[in-house]
């Protein structure tokens, strides 16, 4: 017998027809019939669990009932990673399927033991011109002639998600090596030409489509600590001194041309556009080399080779994307003598001043090239929002330090500057809402974006030895003949959550945001927004080199104690009081 | 004599390509013997770092690495001579700076890396590892080793001595002979 269930997004199921433990809350679990509410230009999600007690094979179809006008499902099959640590199964990464999808219980390549439950990601699009209605739809799963079917309804609200979210989630990675090792049915037939060929650019462009589509943006580094810059990540250089130029943009232009014009995001549902932010390879040994540091041809290498790409930049009418000086090196990687990421030691401080001012001097003032010069900043970050002020223009924030420096963000965008903060995805063995605290926590602090710092780091073995996820966000696609990657379930929610909160605070336009960002705290974990700062404790005035990690972990978890566990319907009370709002300014 | 004996004996059972690059990564070596400064590379790092190096602090594991550190003139001043160094071969390769650890015989550290990103031995993020025999060798007996363990890979390493005669450091020139584009980049 065959049974078809649904669960609401923050529920994931396990594949033995429960719900996997993390995510389990009194009052909700399976249930036979849907009522869901959606804004426009956004995603309704839920789960649904084809249920079957004897091994057998099965068809699953979800259909619109009459005219659905643009309205869209996309369906996916969720793999049941076994994760290392609790000897668990968790769902993540989701398999895009066609309908009718057929198959069996136990789904034949996931092999799970006694698997009675096979989980399915549902998302209906509601694109921004859809009109506003009541929907309906089927799930129906047959199997050995008898169906199951499951009723849903879908109610549109005239209310659309603006197209700018109010956080930007960014995906960081570093370099392009991994692409060969994850996508060995390519890199495996192209062997040597794989790094210059098509299908290396169209995977590249195919994560930032992934991305862009879930309401996020991706940024690869194409350095490494020592200054070794990928070829596909930079122009090529020839000469020296004053004789230093660009010789080659090809290798350069196939990869982030299509970006920075937009044309890699063709046919998504959220159309062209150039990427907004992208890493620049400028490093301490790259355009200009090291050995002349200090040296009258250090300044000429970088101001000359700096200038041509800003006259290659305008020439191409690449003024869409914001093009950021950053230094990921550290000193503990012995490649140089600073930190230019997290810098710990006030004394680094000059070599920032002193690239500001080789960046100002390779800027025509007039540029309409966005160049920005980022830091990640964490221990020396209050003494840089002071040192670097009009150098630094680009601050993505350690959280723990950002946490008691309330100020910070209202001052930094105060004077221009662009400011995020960052952490890691949450494995898949804490509850699926706890994705949703940072995108929450970033609009509470009135930051503008989130980097998740590596997101496409899934471990050797996914599949069948996971190690939970906390360097990954999505998969690769190749074990399923997929030439990109595919999505996660926290990806999905994190999407969701991004719109629901865009929406919300585009509702300050009719109610005080003070009172939005007040509801939203206690609906989520019962806070108040002033919770989510901590004072400024008394080691941030000694010099942060004396200051260890377990003191700074000390020190700040008065704020991060309430984020420690997020119940599993957090982000479900948040989401009825943002359709409760949508739902009054009908 | 006796150094140019033992690195003919070690070239021996190389293949042409290998064995003309360890022939220029032994010029190269026997030159950075003689050019780097023994007391500069003492002063690289701080006696701060390598006292936080091993400590322990099972509730801060991160502890080494944000507290290690570095005196940037010395560290940038051998930075370039070794730069210099490298750009004595006609094709990439990288001259690395190691040194061994005051207390710790057993243990070898790598202190300066260059534009290649390329060594035979870093573990990568390594701040300290194990001895390497060949650098223990190179450490005690001032000869030049040259080792090609991993495939399509030559290192040669040489002592570095300070103003007392001593050999302190020693730095491996190396290179691969397919190099790999993308590795490291991160």
């Amino acid at each position: 017998m065959v049974q078809l269930e649904a669960a609401p997004e923050f529920l994931r199921p396990d594949p033995f027809g429960g719900i996997v433990a993390p995510d389990r809350t009194s009052g909700a679990g399976f249930v036979r019939a849907l009522s869901l509410e959606g804004a426009r230009g956004g995603y309704v999600s839920f789960h649904l669990a084809v249920k079957r007690n004897t091994p057998g094979a099965y068809t699953l179809t979800l259909q619109f009932k009459g005219d659905a006008g643009k309205l869209k499902v996309d369906l996916f099959r969720e793999w049941f990673h076994f994760t290392d640590s609790d000897k668990q199964y968790y769902p993540d990464a989701l398999i895009p399927v066609e309908q009718p999808y057929r198959s069996r219980l136990p789904e034949p390549d996931n092999r799970v033991p006694r698997q009675t439950a096979q989980a399915f990601w549902v998302d209906l699009w509601i694109p921004a011109d859809a009109v506003p209605d009541t929907y309906h739809a089927r799930a129906v799963v047959e199997a050995d002639g008898t169906t199951s079917a499951l009723p849903i309804q879908l109610k549109v609200w005239p209310a659309v998600i603006p197209s700018e979210d109010v956080m930007l989630m960014d995906h960081n990675s570093y370099g392009t090596s991994w692409l060969a090792e994850d996508y060995p049915a390519i890199s495996g037939k192209l062997g040597d030409k794989f790094f210059k060929s098509d299908e290396f650019f169209h995977l590249i462009h195919a994560y930032h489509r992934i991305f862009y589509e879930h309401r996020g943006i991706f940024h690869q580094l194409g350095y490494g600590h020592a200054g070794k810059v990928g070829p596909e990540f930079a122009p090529v250089l020839e000469g020296s001194g004053r004789r230093r130029h660009i010789a080659d943009w090809s290798l350069y232009d196939r990869h982030y041309g299509p970006l920075f014009d937009g044309s890699a995001f063709a046919g998504t549902r959220r159309g062209v556009r150039p990427i907004p932010f992208v890493y620049l390879p400028v490093n301490p040994e790259w355009p200009a080399s090291f050995v002349n540091w200090g040296e009258p041809g250090y300044e000429t290498e970088f101001v000359n080779v700096v200038s041509e790409m800003e006259r290659h930049f305008r020439e191409k009418g690449w003024t869409g994307t914001h093009f950021e000086l950053f230094f990921n090196h550290k000193k503990r990687y012995m490649g140089f003598s600073w930190d230019g990421d997290e810098v710990r030691f006030p004394v680094d401080t000059h070599y920032f001043l002193e690239y500001g001012r080789l960046l100002k001097r390779a800027l025509p003032p007039d540029t309409p090239v966005k160049f920005v010069f980022r830091s990640d900043a964490s221990w020396d970050m209050e003494h840089q929002f002071k040192e670097l002020a009009g150098v630094v223009n680009m601050w993505i924030c350690a959280r723990d330090v950002l946490s008691w420096l309330p100020r910070a963000p209202a001052m930094l965008r105060g004077r221009g500057d662009v400011v995020w903060f960052y952490s890691g995805p949450p494995v898949v063995t804490q509850p699926v809402s706890t994705i949703t605290q940072f995108p929450l926590e970033g609009w509470m602090w009135g930051v503008g974006g989130f980097v998740d710092w590596l997101v496409t780091g899934a471990g050797p073995d996914p599949w069948f030895h996971f190690d939970g996820g906390g360097t990954a966000l999505v998969y690769p696609g190749d074990r399923f003949g997929i030439a990109g990657p595919i999505p996660s379930v926290r990806l999905k929610i994190q999407r969701n959550a991004t719109e629901d909160l865009t929406l919300l605070a585009d509702f300050a336009k009719r109610k005080p945001l003070d009172e939005l960002t007040a509801d939203a705290a206690r609906l989520y974990n019962h806070t108040t927004p002033a919770e989510w700062w901590n004072p400024r404790p008394a080691l941030a005035d000694q010099p942060p080199y004396e200051w260890s990690g377990t003191e700074l972990e000390e020190v700040t978890k008065p704020a991060m104690k309430p984020l420690e566990h997020i119940e599993p319907d957090a982000w479900s009370r948040v989401r009825q009081y943002v359709m409760q709002l949508a739902a009054e300014g009908k | 004599m006796k150094t140019l004996l033992l690195t003919a004996v070690l070239l021996v059972p190389l293949a042409g390509a290998e064995r003309d690059m360890a022939r220029e990564l032994d010029d190269i070596a026997r030159v950075a013997s003689v050019m780097v400064e023994g007391d500069m590379c003492q002063r690289i790092v701080t006696p701060r770092a390598l006292d936080y190096m091993f400590k322990v602090d099972p509730h801060d594991p991160w502890a080494a690495g944000d507290n290690y550190e570095v005196n940037d003139e010395a560290f940038n001043a051998m930075k370039k001579t070794l730069i210099r160094l490298s750009r004595l071969a006609p094709f990439p390769c990288d001259v690395n700076l190691w040194m061994p650890i005051a207390g710790h015989p057993d243990k070898v550290r790598v202190v300066i890396r260059n534009a290649n990103e390329l060594s035979q031995f870093w573990p990568w993020a390594a701040l300290f590892q194990d001895m390497i025999p060949q650098m223990k060798q190179v450490l005690e007996t001032g000869q030049r080793v040259t080792v090609t363990e991993k495939r399509g890979w030559v290192s040669v390493l040489a002592p570095v001595y300070n103003s007392l005669g001593d050999i302190v450091a020693l730095v491996e020139a190396v290179s691969q002979e397919r190099l790999d584009p993308q590795a490291n980049v991160k």
